[in-house]
């Protein structure tokens, strides 16, 4: 959705590298088979870890070739071919973006509000192919980004409960397992990056929301100046995202993980931190591609 | 019963020290610090309990086909196994409150130990004299949530309210970032084996150093 949980490039073996690649292609395809054309540009890297991370308790999948028709004359590459999980993992993000969108509409003005319009209009089938698939996690979804609109309507100070809002909807996606050996870290694991997730994305639109005055928790939580926090207040957010990696990266210890353990271990001991320490020096717009 | 050998991630064929060392990787990784106040400690005590049997098992396997060889080598069979940690005495060390405290706080406490994080909120919410005890509650209800910022603030509150309380100024250690979980991403892999004792040692001079201006 957002972008910000990835793997750190530099420190990727080229056998993770590939794999991640084979997953990132592996929920592009399944997002356009079940969910249509439209939904298929819904792929991105949280969704790839999403993916990854529930499927490390189990043996990998074998790959399989596809067409990807990003790529000139749709050359075919490498994909995961593990229709179940990738599926499930497809429905949460259709669902998560459409509510986004439907978020991003009430937010904005005329103009840009009636490109999320177009936008929400264009996946909408694939959105009542995902919600009949996960009906709970759809409610779920609602329920928990009406409160975060509650929050935001009285201009809440608190960061925790606007990012538990979130937080809590990615946790959710740990009960897929009914193990409560696998649930609980899974839980935990999901919702310290969906809290990070929250307040990064927080710091990242801090100056724009100060200049058009949209609801930004950290405005009113810290007093930032000129869009930009005081550098106390950047360290303090900084440790607080610590925080939630180490807690996240706690919960990864616990997992009996049977694959892609380094390539977990890299994106929440390395590409978290990267990404952390990018937003705040404000270049995390100008990174490099995975 | 899972083999020992594949719960410490060695082979059979590795040396007692390559054994020991992946022994002491695992206890660094889940011991009971990194998971203090942490909603999994239950499970990494579990782990640590399974790590300790195993290596048990391993040095006595090795100590009896040593002696029924009767190898020269049997005197150093055991790879010097004195560092076994109590399984679970982190953990138990950590519910032990020492504070005498009074009124409704110790069923808060045990709401707080079983999980009950909404029963315990609710009963505290009814507490009208907020003491430091009040602030530190409500810090360690905040902190297994996940709500990291709001169980800071109170810590801190709790801290500066009663600044010569250790069970305190261990959870604001903890909750600041004072140390961070033992991560295994270097590929070359150190063998440091006394880093755990390090930790402590850490520990205890960050408490030195915090004793003069109330935690921060």
């Amino acid at each position: 959705m957002f972008g910000y949980v990835r793997p750190h490039r530099d420190e990727l073996r080229m056998r993770e590298y590939d794999r991640y690649h084979a997953a990132y292609c592996g929920v592009c395809r399944t997002l356009g088979r079940e969910y249509g054309f439209f939904p298929r540009f819904l792929v991105n890297y949280d969704m790839t870890f999403l993916y990854l991370l529930l499927a490390s308790v189990e043996a990998a999948k074998p790959n399989a070739r596809c067409r990807c028709p990003a790529k000139l004359g749709c050359v075919k590459k490498d994909c995961v071919d593990d229709e179940a999980l990738l599926g499930y993992v497809a429905a949460v993000d259709v669902i998560l973006c459409r509510h986004k969108l439907l978020d991003n509409i009430q937010d904005s003005g005329f103009f840009k509000g009636l490109a999320y319009r177009l936008a929400a209009l264009l996946i909408s089938g694939g959105y009542r192919r995902a919600k009949k698939r996960l009906p709970d996690f759809d409610r779920i979804t609602e329920q928990r980004l009406a409160a975060l609109q509650a929050l935001e309507g009285e201009q809440s100070s608190s960061i925790d409960r606007t990012a538990d809002a979130f937080a809590s909807i990615l946790e959710h996606c740990a009960d897929l397992y009914d193990d409560p050996a696998l649930r609980r870290p899974f839980g935990q694991l999901l919702y310290h990056v969906g809290r990070f997730i929250y307040l990064v994305d927080a710091l990242d639109d801090l100056a724009e929301d100060c200049k058009t005055g949209n609801y930004n928790p950290l405005r009113f939580r810290f007093t930032p100046e000129e869009g930009r926090l005081r550098p106390e207040d950047q360290t303090y957010l900084g440790e607080l995202l610590e925080g939630s990696i180490n807690l996240a990266g706690a919960a990864l210890a616990l997992l009996p993980l049977k694959t892609d353990s380094d390539l977990l271990e890299n994106i929440i001991y390395l590409g978290l931190p990267a990404v952390r320490k990018a937003v705040e020096a404000g270049s995390f717009h100008q990174q490099a591609k995975i | 019963m899972r083999d020992p050998y594949e719960v410490l991630g060695v082979k059979r064929s590795d040396s007692d020290s390559e054994i020991k060392r992946a022994y002491h990787e695992l206890v660094k990784k889940y011991h009971p610090d990194n998971y203090a106040d942490n909603p999994l400690a239950d499970l990494a005590s579990e782990k640590m309990k399974e790590i300790n049997q195993a290596y048990d098992d391993v040095v006595k396997e090795r100590q009896a086909s040593a002696s029924a060889s009767n190898s020269s080598q049997s005197a150093n069979a055991n790879p010097g196994y004195n560092y076994s940690y109590q399984p679970g005495s982190g953990s138990s060390h950590y519910s032990y409150y020492t504070n005498a405290s009074s009124g409704q706080y110790p069923q808060i406490r045990a709401y707080i130990n079983n999980g009950q994080l909404d029963a315990a909120a609710s009963m505290l919410a009814g507490i009208n004299e907020r003491s430091a005890e009040w602030y530190f509650l409500a810090g360690e209800i905040a902190y297994r949530r996940g709500w990291l910022d709001e169980a800071r603030q109170n810590y801190q509150t709790a801290c500066s309210m009663a600044p010569g309380n250790m069970e305190y100024r261990r959870a604001m250690t903890v909750v600041g970032g004072g140390y961070t979980p033992y991560r295994q991403i270097n590929y070359g892999g150190s063998n440091d084996l006394d880093t755990a004792c390090n930790v402590c040692n850490t520990l205890l001079c960050l408490n030195c150093l915090c004793s003069g201006g109330g935690c921060r």
